[in-house]
């Protein structure tokens, strides 16, 4: 017993000694040291750009790792990265890196293109169980060689002319490929480390731990504890060290958003992962601010897994799906920050629109339901939809599951499960209902739409359609112009959202508390945050008011 | 007790001991108040789905979290759902897994404690090394264990506390027993004939009462506390069920906004803590053999 209590005081207890003694706040030290402290959501899954999937492990990996290109955080374009130039062919299907003459690991290795054509045959190894291969399918011979039709890497569309020029064919001349060269999935990583602790394919062995990880990036790993924090530093062997303005980054793991806007507040914490729902308003209210809101790429929806009852019946699905009223949900549980989805891809990605098929139609899935052999929920067998730990889930969850009850009449449990869990049960279809979040990697409606290709190592739901898969990597990449290409996204939408694997429940919007002292971490559309431009001009504020 | 309650003469008209101590704890007035709201408590719990003014999952998104008012006395959560009907219903759960897990710890406990220190030697070497080292176990992973073999489902919650709760319980009745076997009046048993069984029940156990109940009194709260721990973590009750510790979990999250959301249920939790406490001081003093007999 002692251990729960000891649980609950230890962190009331320190924030009252933070909060009430003269000792410096993380936050005023931070300024002077040029340390940012950084709130990270959850602990992260790891440190393989090519094993994990995760947005907290996405910022670790974009402070430490660089690809080849490297996204302007204002205007989201890809700017130059571990390659200083590139070339296109004329018919744009050959690109020509030419990698930074100073490009380094932290060890003071070079970065060499030799680095990048083993970590692609890496990522793309079906040994690997790279859930972000697909990633790099516009590359040539990439998705035959990740699911085991091709068995040679040195057809692999990536090829070495010498030590700083990498040479890349793609399949078709693929408009935001320069794009996901920014993604984790296509970076390099260091072929020496990796093999000094296990296979090139082994997961989650040593070599990410602090003291033998090299990474190219701005940053260098210096400590990992595990649940409290992670702090990187300033990796003087970075090509360009001296754009690099902060000394160090720490990074925490704040799963509960209360704890998390209380740190914020008594100035633990210069940024903060997330904001819990109520008190939002308090926050909007406040004059000077620190409440930072803006739309996101990204839909929260639920997985259904298609391969069990009854879920396997498309008219339950439906049923599901239209009982929700997600403009109510958005409305007094969301606060208004976000909007209604009604299908996977967020409105206005690049300027497409993607299908509305149904509304809140609480008549017709009561029908639908009946037709399913469930009128009234008579006979329903009961499902349980998981989500991972955190109060909105659980808030969207419980909303949620009386809405079903209310209008279907059937039971819903709900089971949280914590973050490496939930990934688990996740990518082994372990779930019969799953809260899922994605969030954009590029700006492009193809990053939603191929989740749910049949062999898509996020797709998670058993949904499978030869003709949508042919639309998405055949049709679409073929299109001649804009307008054709968004045509035929619209139409495989549509397929999709017929068949309903998912449930959309509304489009994102990133929401964070910044201290006024950080600069240059301005919002945008995929809350990217690029640490290399982040600096600290010491703005002193005792303690956050709010009203 | 400092002063003989009973006149002598009523100790040869041979009252038993448990009416003697009933006529005990009703002249202490705390914890007569201790019973009552405990009593009161309970039939609340079991006259729940009946009294309650709504239904427990009923929402109404668009009311919001209000403060208290006349159409709901507690006011409501962020779902619009009643908080009193919230914390009646919560009650239920977290009164049964205080009761029942504390009885499991109790019973288990009780007879494990009782016969290693009645049997001694290596019987009781070997019971209670096995203490130590279920000691030794990080009782969480013991539980979460449990509850990952078994599946989650609320008896199987109640027994999992009550099973790793008894260790201090049979560590108290063994040091119990050890003292009280050495006494005449187990000599007296032992040479009448009685079975261990009928001497460590009928003479034994009712001499160690005492602290058992103090004991038991603080064990109720500890149990009610790791439920509420036990659902956080998603082992435990999960929504739209609720218990006082996660009625008091939720509303730690947003006390400055909705304070009532706290204050509410973390009075009734407290309020049942005060009232097993005094209740518990009451019964131990009410059952104290040997205050009685001065």
């Amino acid at each position: 017993m002692r251990s729960f209590i000891c649980k609950l005081l230890t962190p009331l207890i320190l924030l009252l000694l933070v909060g009430c003694s003269a000792g410096e706040s993380n936050v005023s030290q931070g300024n002077r040291e040029g340390i940012l402290h950084f709130g990270n959501g959850s602990e992260p899954q790891g440190l393989d750009p090519h094993v994990v999937t995760g947005v907290p492990e996405s910022k670790l990996i974009d402070a430490l790792y660089e690809g080849l290109t490297r996204k302007n955080p204002w205007t989201l374009e890809p700017e130059p990265g571990a390659a200083a130039s590139w070339t296109f062919s004329e018919d744009r299907r050959v690109i020509t890196f030419k990698l930074q003459p100073e490009g380094r690991w932290s060890n003071g290795d070079p970065v060499t293109a030799h680095d990048f054509v083993w970590s692609w045959r890496r990522a793309l190894d079906p040994a690997m169980g790279n859930l972000y291969a697909y990633m790099l399918y516009p590359v040539k011979n990439a998705e035959a060689y990740a699911t085991g039709k091709l068995q040679d890497p040195e057809q692999l569309g990536v090829r070495a002319l010498d030590d700083h020029t990498l040479e890349v064919t793609l399949v078709e001349p693929t408009p935001y490929f320069l794009q996901l060269l920014d993604h984790y999935s296509t970076f390099a990583v260091p072929r020496q480390v990796i093999e000094q602790f296990g296979e090139a394919t082994d997961r989650f062995t040593r070599w990410t731990r602090p003291g033998n990880i090299i990474t190219n990036g701005p940053f260098r790993l210096t400590e990992w504890k595990l649940n409290r924090r992670i702090v990187v530093e300033k990796n003087p062997h970075y090509w360009d060290a001296e754009a690099v303005q902060l000394n160090g980054v720490v990074f925490y793991p704040t799963e509960n958003l209360v704890s998390e806007e209380r740190m914020f507040r008594v100035n633990q914490l210069h940024y903060t992962n997330d904001v819990p729902l109520d008190k939002i308003p308090a926050y909007r209210a406040m004059p000077d601010s620190p409440f930072v809101e803006a739309p996101y790429l990204g839909t929260y929806f639920y997985l259904l897994n298609t391969e069990r009852p009854p879920l396997d019946d498309v008219r339950v699905r439906k049923a599901l799906s239209l009982a929700v009223d997600r403009a109510k949900l958005a409305r007094s549980v969301m606060h208004d920050l976000v909007t209604p989805a009604w299908s996977i891809t967020p409105p206005g990605t690049l300027g497409y629109q993607p299908p509305k098929l149904f509304g809140y139609e609480p008549e017709r899935a009561r029908a639908l339901l009946a037709e399913a052999g469930y009128p009234g929920g008579e006979g329903w067998p009961g499902l349980e939809l998981i989500y991972n730990t955190s109060e909105s889930h659980r808030k969207v969850a419980v909303a949620l599951q009386q809405m079903w009850k209310d209008v279907l009449g059937i039971e819903v449990t709900l089971s949280n499960q914590e973050w490496k869990v939930y990934l688990d049960s996740v990518s082994e279809m372990n779930f019969d209902m799953a809260r899922r979040g994605w969030i954009g990697d590029y700006v492009d409606p193809n990053n939603f739409l191929d989740l749910y290709l049949s062999d898509g190592g996020n797709n998670n739901t058993g949904f499978s359609d030869p003709v949508y898969d042919e639309m998405i990597l055949e049709r679409a990449p073929q299109a001649k112009t804009r307008e054709e290409r968004f045509r035929i996204f619209h139409a495989a939408e549509t397929r999709l959202m017929e068949e309903m694997p998912i449930i959309p429940v509304y489009t994102y919007a990133s929401k964070h508390l910044k201290h006024p002292s950080v600069k240059g971490l301005p919002p945008n559309l995929m809350d990217f945050v690029n640490f290399k431009t982040i600096r600290l001009e010491p703005v002193d504020v005792h303690e956050f008011e709010v009203p | 007790m400092n002063e003989p309650i009973l006149e002598a003469g009523a100790v040869e008209q041979g009252t038993s001991l448990w009416k003697d101590a009933w006529i005990r704890l009703r002249r202490n007035r705390l914890a007569v108040f201790g019973l009552v709201v405990l009593v009161s408590f309970v039939i609340l719990a079991l006259l729940t789905p009946w009294i309650a003014p709504y239904a427990y999952d009923d929402q109404n998104l668009d009311l919001g979290a209000t403060p208290p008012s006349a159409a709901h006395w507690l006011g409501t959560d962020i779902f619009g759902r009643d908080l009193l009907t919230q914390i009646l219903y919560g009650g239920r759960i977290s009164l049964a897994v205080g009761f029942v897990a504390t009885a499991v710890a109790l019973l288990i406990g009780v007879t494990w404690g009782a016969v290693a220190g009645y049997v001694g030697g290596r019987v009781d070497a070997v019971m209670m090394r096995l203490v130590d080292i279920l000691y030794a176990l990080p009782f969480m992973i013991f539980i979460v264990l449990l509850m990952v073999v078994f599946g989650r489902n609320l008896l199987l919650l109640f027994l999992a506390i009550g099973a790793v709760e008894w260790l201090t319980m049979a560590r108290i009745m063994r040091g119990q027993v050890q003292t009280l076997r050495q006494q005449e009046f187990v000599e007296a048993a032992v040479s009448l004939g009685l079975s261990p069984a009928t001497i460590i029940w009928r003479h034994l156990v009712p001499n160690a009462l005492g602290p058992i109940i103090v004991y038991t009194t603080l064990t109720i709260p500890s149990v009610m506390l790791l439920e509420a721990f036990l659902s956080f973590l998603g082992l435990g009750v999960q929504p739209p069920q609720t218990s006082w510790g996660l009625l008091i979990s939720y509303g730690a999250e947003t006390m400055e906004e909705y304070p009532w959301l706290l204050i509410f249920p973390g009075a009734a939790l407290t309020l049942t803590l005060f009232a097993l406490n005094f209740l518990g001081d009451g019964l131990r003093d009410a059952l104290d053999v040997r205050g009685s007999t001065d």
